[in-house]
């Protein structure tokens, strides 16, 4: 056993609560869109379970922030018609503040030059789902491709701002894929938070889904057919951009004692990953016993301390709680 | 017959190549009359006569197929390929040309592209003898339950073939007929009299009939036998080979290993023999010098696909651990070494522990387990045993078993195989490998049903159904039944057979009396002996009490086979429909008819599902605890049941079902995280402690609460500072992970007020 040498995830949340602490002093005009689709399943098993999984998926988006507004297409309604709207109004409302979410659970398929997304009517070109996006001015931009040959669309959405994640490599990657279900999992349970910060990262569900997913064809002793992937482009950074929130997972406080812990808590957090880093750093130069002492001496001195951080905050938001006749969580 | 053939090919090169070599005799009458001169000299060992006369052949005779068997038998086998493809263009017709370029193809292992030759050459000849007897070799090799009738049709059209009579004599020893493979040697010695062929190979036969005879002076007498071949010819080790081959396939490593060294000392380059010996010292768990002798053999055979993929396997021992502790060692690769340990070290020390007190018998060494993730890394392992089961094999002290990372969760219970193999190192060790294999295998299928991780007897309705037909063989035979198969799955046939021989015995006669059975080996002895001495009746009269026997078992069964087939699919298609109190009384009566059936498709698991759509808990656990006590281990079954039961309070319990889990699928990271959890309920530290240990090792996704788990568990069992690591690694990952942060805090209050 040896130290743990991650270094981010306590960046992932003093990021996240920089921009709340950043946001709560502007007018609160940054906006989540958000449109879920669940495609044509052809078998009857097939469209109970992506329309499942969509309305999943969309219950989680709202959860994640309160204003989201989230279109969820599914059945007859989530046709390439429609979904060109919904883009279409996203696109002239967005700003570069704002945020955009996009997932389409459901079979797709590819030829060589396109990848089709199947819905009821005519199919869903990822060419033309492109040019749609990029109407959009929203500054970050996360979508995601549930499905059969859904690596065929990566190249024709990368875009400097957006994450975009399919479900396979590529367009040859043709069978139904189980990405989804574990891709939902990771947005609706504590399972993928690897952190334990009651925020689910772009990176943790991907990451979380990633393995899930070659678990299970390790343990039917099957070849995997499906290999998903991520791609980050141009300063869009997965491991900062929360994708679901748990529990009940506070907004930025108003209370001033509770602005100014959270701020501390803050500070002790980069202190964290000051240790880790300066260990990973010592133990290229020298894999002692001492060396490995000192680390964990230093990481006790502030883990302990944010332990305590945290117990005040608990104290106090508990008081706040009270005050305002709200049930402690 | 290629096992005495030789396989001793100088280094294929270019150019022509400079040893003879002793190339497997052409039995063919119609062999050119020139080689025959030549191939005298070579029978007789003197080989740079005979190298110079096939030399002489090479340079001043026109015919193709002629100047093909002389380069061959320089040892220049691709200009002997060069010239049988010119022979068959012009002789094409005639189906001699097709069998003698066939049997270089054997020579270099190549029998897809052999058999192929054959058959053309039967296309030529419909009624080729030599084509048929080649052909029947390959499906010999492979222990082919064809490959005797086919011989026989051979002899029935030339009982004169001293080829065949040799064939079906090696196939009689094999199957343990030696009554049968006698007379059969006597005519082949008196054929290759009569045909001036040499008696080498029926001088071996001989000699391995002596020594399958057993008793005190078998060796010696196999010896004789032997000497007559070397005062023919003082540099033929095909004789001590072919006893290396029979001693292989009685399991008897170390005593095969003796003969084949001895085959190397009168002909070193016989390369058959050299990879025999390679692979035996493996088998020894001598890994090193049998890579030596494998690397040698391969330097002359480069050919062998067996010893190419040994020499392979061995460059990947690299990716394995390998370690012992307490006289058990553990061969596990890198990847998984950590999960399995825990659980590979504590099954084995108690199937020793068990099997020391059952059988009496002490270990004398210590034994060697290797799991293999690759199945076809296990297969290289193995190769060349036949008729042997592919989850695990034993080899001694050496046993190698599928790792279960390499076979879909739920395709095979690795707890019970590692039983199963561990009883196969006392059956073997105890008599010195001399107990017949179905003895061996029924006590291993006996003990799984008696004192493995999951008790109850099971016996498939196949096993049942070739009762009922009259498939299962008498005991003296019931070896065949493993080693020469004559239907599909007479293989798993017999092992159930076996296993209820076993069970028969224990019930019938007393536990007592199936260890008195086994000790019988302890010398050399003979089915029929050993039953007589132990239960003091005849082999016919025990056949008949076993028959019996199995009758009584299978009463209700036996006469409502069908009809048990058609609950379960009652059962079944009411369960598609969620019908669940329609599937109820199928399922139970099914159950009834047949409550040993646990595998795919289990009434009980249908029951179980019918009692859980109606809500009726408490039945279902009744019925999955039913499950269980008959030997069911599905991991859903049993993970479902041990959820139940916490539901229910029943804590110790559901831990047990849980940790039963570990032996059929060990490598869910949920299972140990949930059964960890609950150890550190009961204050099971220690056992806890395994668990996250190998939550760590499983890589899981969630590392922090394996760490957390880590330090509740060494906390509770006293270990602060190691404790104190991984509560901080846990929080190194999770900082704001508040039940670890709690923890923290707690620790440094206690370490406050001690100081």
């Amino acid at each position: 056993m040896g130290p743990a040498l991650e270094v981010g995830p306590a960046v992932t949340r003093a990021l996240l609560l920089c921009m709340l602490l950043v946001t709560a002093s502007m007018p609160a005009s940054a906006v989540t869109y958000a449109i879920v689709a669940a495609g044509l399943g052809g078998e009857a098993e097939y469209e109970e379970q992506f329309r499942r999984q969509a309305t999943s998926l969309s219950e989680a988006i709202a959860h994640l922030d309160e204003e989201a507004q989230v279109m969820l297409l599914i059945g007859s309604q989530a046709q390439s018609a429609a979904l060109r709207r919904e883009l279409q109004s996203i696109a002239d409302k967005a700003q570069p503040a704002d945020r955009l979410i996009l997932m389409l659970v459901g079979h797709g398929s590819y030829d060589g030059e396109e990848y089709r997304f199947n819905v009821p009517g005519p199919d869903l070109i990822a060419s033309d789902l492109s040019a749609q996006l990029n109407r959009i001015g929203a500054g970050e931009q996360l979508i995601v491709i549930a499905g059969s040959a859904s690596g065929g669309a990566m190249n024709r959405l990368q875009r400097p701002g957006r994450v975009v994640i399919t479900a396979t490599k590529s367009g040859s990657e043709r069978n139904a894929t189980r990405f989804a279900e574990y891709w939902v999992r990771a947005l609706t349970t504590a399972e993928a938070d690897v952190d334990k910060d009651e925020w689910v990262t772009i990176k943790e569900a991907f990451d979380y889904a990633e393995r899930k997913v070659a678990d299970a064809y390790k343990s039917s002793a099957a070849l995997a057919t499906e290999h998903a992937r991520i791609q980050e482009t141009g300063g869009a950074r997965a491991e900062r951009i929360p994708i679901a929130r748990l529990g009940k997972g506070r907004s930025m406080p108003t209370d001033p004692e509770l602005r100014g812990l959270f701020a501390e808590r803050l500070r002790i957090e980069r202190e964290v990953d000051a240790v880790k880093a300066r260990n990973a750093a010592d133990a290229k130069a020298a894999a002692d016993k001492t060396a490995e002492d000192r680390y964990y001496d230093d990481i006790e001195k502030v883990l302990v301390e944010l332990a305590r951080t945290q117990v005040r905050i608990d104290a106090r938001q508990a008081v706040l709680d009270r005050t305002e006749g709200k049930p402690r969580s | 017959m290629k096992t005495a053939a030789t396989a001793c090919f100088a280094v294929l090169a270019l150019s022509y190549v400079g040893q003879t070599c002793a190339a497997s005799i052409d039995y063919d009458p119609a062999r050119s009359i020139l080689l025959r001169n030549c191939d005298e000299r070579l029978w007789r060992g003197k080989e740079e006569d005979a190298r110079s006369c096939y030399t002489q052949i090479l340079g001043s005779v026109t015919d193709y197929h002629v100047r093909a068997e002389a380069a061959w038998a320089l040892g220049d086998l691709r200009a002997a390929n060069t010239l049988f493809r010119e022979a068959a263009r012009y002789k094409g017709d005639q189906s001699q040309v097709h069998v003698r370029w066939g049997r270089l193809y054997l020579e270099t292992h190549q029998d897809a592209e052999a058999l192929k030759l054959f058959r053309e050459a039967l296309k030529v000849n419909a009624n080729d003898a030599q084509g048929k007897l080649a052909i029947a070799q390959v499906m010999a090799d492979r222990f082919d339950s064809q490959a005797r009738a086919l011989a026989e049709e051979v002899l029935k059209q030339d009982a004169n073939l001293v080829e065949a009579q040799l064939l079906v004599a090696r196939m009689s020893l094999e199957e343990g007929l030696l009554d049968e493979a006698e007379p059969a040697i006597e005519r082949a010695l008196t054929l290759s009299e009569k045909g001036k062929f040499p008696p080498l190979e029926a001088y071996a036969l001989q000699a391995a009939l002596e020594l399958l005879r057993g008793g005190s002076n078998a060796g010696a007498r196999a010896q004789r036998g032997i000497d007559k071949a070397l005062a023919y010819n003082a540099h033929y080790g095909g004789g001590y080979e072919l006893l290396g081959h029979f001693e292989m396939i009685r399991r008897r490593y170390r005593e095969s290993i003796v003969w084949l060294q001895r085959a190397l000392e009168v002909e070193p380059e016989r390369a058959s023999a050299r990879a025999e010996l390679g692979a035996n010292l493996l088998r020894m768990g001598l890994i090193e010098q049998g890579q030596q002798q494998l690397a040698k053999a391969y330097e002359t055979d480069p050919y062998s696909v067996i010893t190419v993929n040994s020499l392979r396997l061995l460059d990947r021992f690299e990716e394995y651990d390998f370690g012992s502790v307490d006289n058990i060692a553990l061969r596990l690769h890198r990847k998984e070494a950590e999960v399995l340990r825990p659980y590979a070290m504590q099954l084995t020390r108690d199937s020793i522990a068990a099997f020391s007190k059952r059988y009496g018998f002490a270990l004398q060494e210590p034994v060697t387990i290797e799991f293999y993730p690759d199945h076809n890394d296990f297969a290289v392992r193995v190769a060349g045993l036949p008729g042997i089961g592919l989850l695990g094999v034993t080899f001694g002290y050496l046993v190698a078993m599928d790792s279960p990372s390499g076979r879909a969760t739920g395709d095979f219970h690795w707890g019970s195989t590692l039983w199963h193999e561990m009883a196969h190192v006392f059956t073997l060790e105890a008599t010195d490998h001399r107990v017949p294999r179905w003895l061996s295998e029924g006590i291993s299928v006996f003990e799984e049903w008696r004192t493995g991780p999951t008790p109850g007897v099971v016996v498939p309705p196949e096993a049942i159904q070739a009762f009922k037909e009259g498939k299962f063989l008498k005991v003296v035979d019931l070896d065949a039944g493993f080693i020469r198969p004559r239907y599909p799955n007479q293989v798993q046939i017999s092992y159930m057979q076996a296993g209820l021989t076993c069970l028969f015995i224990e019930q019938h006669f007393g536990f007592e009396k199936l260890v008195a059975l086994l000790k019988q080996y302890e010398k050399e002895t003979t089915v029929a002996a050993a039953v007589k001495d132990t239960f003091k009746v005849s082999p016919e009269e025990f056949d008949k009490l076993f028959t019996e026997f199995v009758k009584q078992r299978y009463a209700k069964l036996l006469p409502r086979l069908d009809d048990w087939e058609t609950l379960r699919s009652k059962a079944d298609e009411a369960l598609a429909e969620s019908k669940w109190q329609e599937a109820l009384e199928p399922a139970r009566e099914a159950i009834d008819l047949y409550p040993e059936y646990v595998n795919d498709g289990s009434p009980y698991l249908m029951l179980a599902r019918a009692q859980a759509g109606l809500k009726q808990a408490d039945a279902q656990i009744e019925t999955l605890r039913a499950y269980c006590r008959a030997g069911g281990w599905d991991p859903a079954a049993l993970r479902e049941l041990g959820s139940l039961l916490q539901e229910r309070g029943n804590t110790q319990e559901a831990i047990d079902v849980w940790l039963a889990v570990n032996y059929s699928d060990p490598l869910q990271s949920e299972s140990h995280l949930l059964v960890g959890e609950q150890l550190l309920a009961v204050e099971r530290a220690g056992d806890a402690e395994r668990e996250y240990r190998v939550l760590l090792a499983l890589d899981s996704h969630d590392k922090a609460v394996a760490h957390f788990g880590m330090a509740r568990a060494l906390r509770m069992q006293g270990n602060r500072a190691e404790s104190r690591r991984h509560l901080l690694d846990a929080l190194a990952i999770a900082p704001h992970y508040k039940p670890a942060q709690q923890l923290l805090l707690q620790t440094i209050e206690e370490r406050a007020s001690h100081e």
